[in-house]
């Protein structure tokens, strides 16, 4: 039963979260994040499990998108009839076939030449939908009513939280196949094409055709995604297939961590919360963003599902309790060196006038302000620095095998 | 009955020719071993073989069907597999996952997804049943890149025969190797190889004309004599081009 222990724990989370919070912020949230995590977990079919770095994942989800738009819109005017709780299905579908098209010539190498054909993938696309109006309606878009299908047991989806359940099960059907898929012959041998496509080949297997297959696949849940998008929204725009939307699935599979499979989940709650709580404080938040993406590459290669998994270790020994304490020596000030720097890249955008911070309003015109935060700074800097030894010497204590510890310093 | 056969077969680079017509018969169950000095084109022969180039000229029947322009999957499905000079193996992929990998072709399980492979009991089974042959049964579960060289060499070995091929070629499979880690892989090559063709480039003569049925001998792109081991050591032709130095010097070093 334990291997079901955890998609148990996601379902309930899935379902639960709107019991817990029931303002309409936090269901705008959640229904983005519920697109965020099967578009996050698509990428991570490409780049973690196939080694194929992306630059225009946005295509497959926003080719979806649309195309679920207009299925709404066709939906609206009676040329077809069907339940809008099958809207994702259309999206996924138009993923695959534009998958497959691309994938028939990008697949061919991994490496440069795909992330060259998937950028120049992208840039065509995008460039394409501000010429072929009547498709994708130009910059304005195009929009639906998802109100107009008919009822799914009485529910006709005026409502954001209805929305947000039929979501939930896309969410958990996609997160369930797609785990599946690792652990079928092409979802394994995506992982050895990425780790040696040359010893793939002489075990009896096209590289080509592994990574063809990973990347269709993961059109068709990009497509997904794309059509909850147009669910929720009930528009979309050029903004949804170019290369800003591309870049940030990127950010968060990386961010969350592309070697797990929980990674791009992870990635897709923070990335999400950033982007909502984050952006009503302060004008800068993507500045952060790029500042947190460059602190993950250089400090956390392995993402926030690698650092929680660093912890594996010292859990499985019982020692975890006795990093609590030190986590805390170094991470306060580390927190307060941070702030500060914050502060002072927020101060140096209000230029002139004053501002909320946290608890306190500060002015960039008053050197006071100045010199107080740089002194906080300085001394939060130094705490860390003189710190990080303990960190370390009770790091290396919790994960020190058994046999060791008995002759341990006391 | 021939096996895999190379009929005038050449491969140049540019205008430097490697292979200069080879022709060369192996029987089926029969140890065949290939020596030469450096850069004469041992494992560009192999490449030719096993499909990673292609022949200027010529042709390579394997089982009666050409194979000369076939690409590396399709020659290894007919059963001819293969292990590298250079260990070629899925670093980040468990020890256990590196054998099965080789394993899921010939299990008929192809490119599906619709099978999930923890439910392959009897395809699981064999996968630790070889690791036990290859005697790294222990480290199932390590990543393939965290062995020792000579267990990743094993490994080698083991994700080349996974597939049951009857065709297996080695590629200097105990070089860089102590003596006892050579022993041991040699023992387990006779092992592992039983009841099948195997055709291996080896350095070291002490085990070639151990284990070797037949030599062929390959100087400078071309075979000068292919025969049994003690004919080979008599042939003043091999003697002069390769033996009578090769021996007394160096057996491990590299090759073009």
């Amino acid at each position: 039963m334990g291997k079901f222990a955890p998609w148990v724990g996601y379902l309930i989370a899935l379902l639960g979260l709107p019991q817990l919070f029931d303002s309409v912020l936090a269901i705008t949230i959640f229904n983005q994040m519920a697109i965020a995590i099967v578009f996050a977990l698509s990428y991570n079919m490409l780049l973690g499990q196939g080694g194929m770095l992306s630059f225009g994942h946005a295509v497959y989800f926003g080719l979806g998108g649309f195309m679920a738009v207009h299925a709404l819109i066709m939906i609206e005017f009676e040329t077809v009839y069907f339940s809008i709780t099958l809207i994702p299905l259309v999206g996924g579908l138009i993923g695959l076939i534009a998958a497959i098209f691309v994938g028939s010539f990008s697949t061919h190498k991994a490496g440069t030449v795909f992330a060259m054909i998937s950028l120049g993938i992208g840039e065509l696309v995008a460039a394409s939908s501000l010429i072929f109006v009547s498709f994708f309606g130009g910059e304005a878009g195009v929009s639906a009513d998802r109100t107009f299908g008919p009822p799914f047991f009485g529910i006709e989806f005026f409502q954001d939280v209805e929305i947000y359940y039929l979501s939930a099960g896309w969410v958990f059907a996609s997160t369930v196949f797609m785990y599946l898929f690792t652990q079928t012959p092409a979802g394994r041998m995506a992982n050895a094409v990425r780790e040696n496509p040359e010893r793939a080949e002489f075990i009896g297997y096209s590289a080509r055709r592994v990574r063809f297959i990973s990347f269709c696949s993961s059109g068709f849940f990009a497509g997904v995604a794309g059509g909850l998008f147009a669910l929720n929204y009930e528009f979309i725009t050029e903004e949804n297939l170019n290369a800003v939307t591309s870049g940030r699935v990127l950010l968060m599979a990386y961010i969350g961590g592309l070697g797990y499979f929980i990674g791009p989940i992870i990635g897709a709650v923070v990335l999400t919360l950033m982007n909502s709580l984050l952006s009503n404080y302060t004008e800068l938040w993507m500045l952060y963003l790029g500042i947190m993406f460059v602190l993950t590459v250089l400090f956390l290669p392995r993402g926030f599902a690698g650092f929680i998994m660093m912890h594996q270790t010292a859990w499985l020994r019982g020692r975890l309790s006795s990093l609590v304490l030190p986590y805390l020596i170094t991470g306060i000030p580390a927190i307060m060196f941070g702030g500060s720097i914050l502060a002072a890249i927020e101060m140096l955008h209000h230029g002139g006038e004053s501002f909320r911070f946290l608890f306190v309003t500060l002015d960039s015109g008053n050197a006071l302000h100045w010199f107080a935060l740089t002194s906080v700074g300085a001394a939060s800097h130094f705490a860390c620095r003189r710190s990080l030894g303990q960190l370390t010497s009770a790091w290396e204590e919790a994960n020190q095998s058994e046999d060791t510890t008995e002759r341990g310093p006391s | 009955m021939s096996i895999l056969s190379l009929h005038n077969v050449s491969k140049s680079f540019g205008k430097t020719e490697i292979i200069r017509g080879v022709n060369l018969d192996i029987q089926a169950g029969e140890r065949h071993a290939i020596i030469g000095p450096n850069g004469a084109g041992k494992s560009t022969l192999f490449h030719l073989i096993s499909g990673k180039y292609q022949p200027s000229s010529g042709r390579i029947t394997f089982r009666d069907q050409e194979i000369q322009n076939h690409p590396p999957y399709e020659i290894a499905r007919l059963g001819l597999a293969r292990s590298f000079q250079v260990t070629n193996i899925f670093p980040r992929l468990s020890v256990f996952e590196n054998v099965r990998c080789g394993m899921l072709w010939k299990q008929g399980l192809g490119y599906s997804f619709r099978h999930l492979l923890g439910r392959q009991t009897e395809l699981n089974a064999r996968a630790m049943h070889l690791l036990e042959e290859i005697s790294l049964s222990d480290r199932a579960d390590f990543p393939a890149g965290e062995l020792a060289y000579a267990q990743q060499r094993a490994l080698e070995l083991g994700v080349a025969i996974a597939s049951g091929a009857d065709l297996i070629m080695l590629d200097e499979p105990v070089a860089g190797m102590s003596l006892s880690e050579a022993e041991a892989a040699v023992s387990l090559i006779r092992k592992i190889t039983e009841g099948k063709t195997l055709v291996m480039v080896e350095h070291d003569m002490n085990i070639v004309f151990d284990v070797a049925d037949r030599i062929s001998v390959l100087v400078y792109g071309e075979i000068i004599a292919s025969d049994s081991p003690q004919a080979i050591r008599a042939n003043p032709k091999v003697q002069e081009a390769y033996l009578g130095e090769a021996i007394l010097t160096d057996a491990g070093g590299d090759d073009a």
